[in-house]
């Protein structure tokens, strides 16, 4: 059989529009670790929880789609703080001011992943229950050799090109973002710029957990919304955001793009019945060549 | 315009400073004299809010703010310059700048602040849009200074400034202290190079293992025998004299 | 919101079994474990409870008491040898009902093959599970073999020989796609267009449907669990496959959250099951009843029919077992009362009807399948008859 070259194209659209997913999530994984120092374990479980909150405001509440995206993610991301102040706060305090606060830190991370899919199945039940969200509004792209786009996959890529297009002039361009890229260096030196800097922890924890939240709604049409979602997304985004360099930001997104890639290639080329494999096998040729990831170029100095 | 009564803390359940007084009167240059691991760096975190205190008390104005965060402490004029190796590499010289003006709001006033650093480092403009971890280890002090100037400080508080510099940077340097004091910023400067910061300020402290040893005017600290047995050697006419021009 | 009950009721099955309050020494105990899971797992497994506790309460078994134990292996391999090994060792349980996903049924197999204690298969229909030769084992639903002659005939005269197959990585799905392959190349000497074979619980089938949307195929067979499958049929619609184009669904089409998650996108999928709620029978209209009033579930899918048809056919074994106290020989008494079981006439679209040779065509028992098409997705899905077939004894075997 000759080489199909419009497949390969098709398997490549594909990996992006699942990759930029993964990129928004690991963006948040990497913002909190950046931000915080910790390695947030449950981070799977606000996406789950940004799926089902938008499921909600659609189905329940009756919102249109991309008002219920904002919901979800304003929920979410109150959820997240409110959970960053009563529970992780006190253990980073332990751990001496907001530094890595090791095992405890990670165990209860686990422990909160753990708490939050059982909340959510008390919520919501164990069965997967569909995302209908009404996408009409969204054209649907045609490209070379009659490969075409569906509407809800146009909408992701556009949509996580946006957010990350906003956290970028956020960070870059405003002056809160300023500050919360002092608080991810070096949380005194912040403070002794008069940045209020558990505020600022608040905030980049909800803005991760937003950034979650709207990976969720975005990829619930498409894949129903399930209490369990949340695991096997983690580990992509994780993948993701070690291939990229943990912490860099751009490298977030790249690394979600070349999982999204690379496991669909792998999927369409090797065999598709182990697709889950194919992101840690990225993750271990990554390390191999370069253990600090693509983009982990810049050592962070750690005070 | 800062009172510490009594002042003890530490890390843990180390204690490093064991009951500090000191007071400093607004307009006025005093140096925190002491070797490594007197207490310096703890009392200036102890200042600027980083650590708690044990026991004792700070006033500032004359109000308390034994109780605030340093954030509150910044918005009430208290400025800590860090030490050099604390500016921010990945930003911009300009964006360092702009984060220390981070608590102010009125722009026509931060940006007379920042053509005055500019002005008193006009290598700072030649570099503004350079990433700082690219600039030299004096610039570098120039900058962390240039962005406690721009907080619009009432009292500044430097962190050994003359720290791994060539002695031509560090007059340049002190040069500038000695300008921003002028504008009428209370200066308390830490320091190792005792000849210097004596030259600099009006007052002084000489700190060890917790408590201040001695005090008193700059001028007969410098010729105390005490102080120049233990910190000084040689003549201290020649850079005075380029100092105070 | 409702799940709270759900999990409730899962809880009290779970834990407090059954007949505490009646137990004496002459109990036959029964273990059995089952996927319970969903909301319609957990209405089956209380369904099968219940109806033990009317055969205790009419009198029992010739005057002794079933003990049951009902344990939930949530389609997990290792929980399920698990609680096989503590109901036959601990519970020394005289007959095992287990399990539902086929992927935990194959290794308890051999497990009460070795033990010696007759095992009752409620759901898994993967064709191996009868063809490892154990003489203790008995399979209440329509092997997969019988599944994929129905199925191949139907789609072979009726949609086209040019279909593409995505399958799943679960033992059910991989047998049923097998099954069907086998026999489209017996039958019509054709091989698949198309093979995909995803894992158990993918998520993104959009690189295979657009590849199987380039080929202008006949029909596509989608081979998985429930989720799994209404996923792969809301991405061939979003992925522009036509409805000219007609879906295939495996075993696991029949449960409910096939046309509650696919909504439209279930409308015109068909299956071959053991039974199909839109059966005119008076029985199946009575039980339809009996569900919905007891349980609350809107047309029940052959899980249920064979569930119940597995405690009445356990009813008539028992009854015919002579028991005499020695826990060896009241097992092998009770496994040759099952093998004794001839033409039950029950829910099953066809009679159940075992023997006693350890063999394929002994021990699947239902050789009757009915083609069921969905006419309707969401909640009140609705669901129509398109054929009845009964199959050889030895159809499907090499």
């Amino acid at each position: 059989m000759a080489f199909d070259f419009n497949s390969l194209f098709a398997f490549i659209i594909f990996g992006v529009t699942i990759g930029v997913v993964y990129g928004i999530v690991a963006l948040g994984i990497s913002l909190i670790y950046s931000g915080l120092d910790i390695v947030h374990f449950a981070h799977g479980e606000m996406y789950m929880f940004g799926a089902f909150f938008g499921l909600v405001l659609v189905h329940n509440i009756g919102l249109p789609y991309p008002l219920a995206l904002i919901g979800a993610m304003v929920l979410t991301a109150l959820l997240g703080m409110a959970i960053e102040r009563t529970f992780y706060r006190r253990l980073t305090r332990a751990g001496g001011g907001y530094t890595v606060a090791g095992m405890g830190m990670i165990i209860c991370g686990f422990g909160m992943s753990v708490a939050l899919v059982n909340v959510a199945y008390f919520i919501w039940g164990a069965e997967a229950e569909p995302f209908r969200a009404n996408l009409n509004f969204i054209p649907r792209l045609t490209f070379a050799g009659d490969i075409e786009v569906p509407e809800s996959y146009v909408l992701t890529a556009i949509i996580s090109v946006i957010l990350m297009a906003a956290l970028h002039y956020f960070l870059r361009h405003t002056k809160m973002g300023l500050a919360v890229r002092a608080v991810a260096h070096n949380k005194d030196i912040a403070y002794l710029m008069g940045i209020n800097v558990p505020l600022m922890i608040s905030l980049i924890f909800g803005l991760a957990c937003g950034l979650g939240a709207a990976a969720g709604v975005l990829i619930g049409p498409m894949q129903s919304v399930q209490v369990e979602m949340g695991y096997l997304m983690l580990m992509k985004a994780f993948a993701a955001a070690v291939v990229g360099g943990f912490g860099s930001l751009p490298g977030a997104i790249i690394g979600g793009i070349m999982v999204g890639i690379f496991e669909n290639l792998g999927a369409a080329y090797i065999s598709a019945s182990h697709k889950d494999i194919y992101a840690f096998l990225l993750l271990i040729l990554v390390l191999m060549f370069k253990p600090s990831g693509l983009l982990g170029i810049e050592a962070k100095v750690k005070a | 315009m800062l009172q510490i009564n009594n002042m003890q803390a530490g890390y843990g359940n180390l204690r490093i400073l064991r009951g500090i007084n000191m007071e400093i009167s607004a307009g006025s240059i005093v140096t925190l004299l002491g070797g490594n691991g007197t207490g310096k760096s703890t009392l200036l975190k102890a200042v600027s809010g980083l650590i708690p205190l044990m026991e004792g008390s700070i006033s500032f104005d004359g109000v308390d703010i034994t109780g605030l965060k340093p954030h509150e402490r910044v918005r009430r004029g208290i400025v800590q310059v860090t030490q050099a190796k604390e500016a921010y590499p990945a930003m911009t010289v300009e964006e360092n700048l702009m984060l220390g003006a981070y608590t102010r709001k009125d722009r026509g006033a931060i940006k007379a602040d920042l053509d005055q650093v500019y002005e008193f480092f006009p290598v700072l403009r030649e570099r503004r849009v350079q990433l700082s971890g690219t600039l030299s280890g004096g610039e570098v002090q120039m900058l962390v200074i240039g962005r406690g100037m721009m907080a619009g400080p009432k009292m500044l508080m430097l962190d050994e400034p003359s720290a791994a510099l060539a002695p031509k940077v560090v007059l340049d340097i002190f040069g500038n202290i000695n300008r921003i004091a002028k504008t009428g910023v209370t200066i308390l400067v830490v320091e190792q190079n005792v000849r210097m910061a004596l030259i600099l300020a009006e007052y002084g402290y000489i700190i060890r293992d917790g408590v201040i040893m001695l005090q008193g005017d700059a001028k007969k600290l410098i010729s105390d025998p005490a102080v120049k047995e233990s910190f000084l050697g040689g003549s201290v006419a020649d850079t005075s004299k380029i100092l105070h021009n | 919101m409702r799940l709270l009950n759900k999990t409730l009721v899962g809880a009290f099955t779970a834990c407090v079994g059954f007949g505490a309050a009646a137990a004496y020494a002459d109990d036959i105990r029964v273990g059995i474990t089952m996927r319970m899971v969903s909301e319609n797992g957990q209405a089956y497994g209380q369904m099968m409870m219940d109806e033990i506790k009317g055969i205790n309460e009419a009198g029992g078994i010739n005057g002794m008491m079933i003990k049951a134990t009902l344990m939930n292996d949530e389609c997990k391999s290792d929980k399920g040898v698990a609680n096989a090994n503590k109901l036959v060792f601990q519970e020394k349980v005289h007959l095992l009902i287990g399990s539902s996903c086929s992927s935990v049924t194959l290794p308890i197999v051999d497990v009460t093959a070795k033990a010696g204690v007759p095992q009752l298969v409620p759901h898994s229909t993967n064709s191996k599970i009868t063809q490892k030769g154990s003489e203790w084992i008995f399979r209440i639903p329509v092997s997969g073999r019988y599944y994929g002659g129905v199925n191949a005939k139907y789609v072979g005269e009726n949609i086209g020989t040019k279909i593409a197959y995505i399958c799943a990585a679960d033992a059910a799905s991989v047998g049923d796609c097998a099954n069907l392959e086998k026999q489209m190349k017996a039958r019509f000497g054709v091989e698949p267009a198309y093979r995909a074979d995803v894992q158990e619980k993918e998520v993104d089938f959009r690189a295979h449907m657009q590849k199987i949307k380039s080929m202008n195929v006949d029909g596509i067979l989608v081979a998985a669990l429930a989720e799994t499958m209404a996923r792969a049929l809301v991405q061939s619609y979003e992925a522009g496959i036509g409805a000219d184009v007609r879906r295939i669904g495996s075993s696991s089409a029949s449960n409910a959250p096939v046309p509650k998650i696919a909504g439209d996108a279930a409308k015109g999928v068909f299956f071959a099951a053991a039974y199909a709620a839109a059966d005119q029978r008076p029985i199946a209209k009575l039980f339809n009843e009996m569900v919905k009033s007891r349980y609350g579930i809107h047309a029940p899918d052959h899980d249920f029919s064979q569930a119940y048809d597995l405690v009445r056919i356990m009813e008539i074994a028992l009854k015919n077992a002579n028991l005499t106290g020695s826990l060896a020989d009241d097992r092998t008494a009770i496994r040759d009362a099952i093998a004794n079981v001839k033409g039950y006439q029950g829910l099953a679209s066809g009679p159940i009807s075992f023997c006693a040779d350890a063999t394929p065509q002994c021990r699947d028992g239902n050789r009757t399948a009915v083609l069921i098409g969905y006419t309707k997705g969401g909640e009140d899905f609705e669901t129509e008859v398109i054929a009845r077939v009964t199959m050889e004894e030895d159809f499907g075997l090499e």
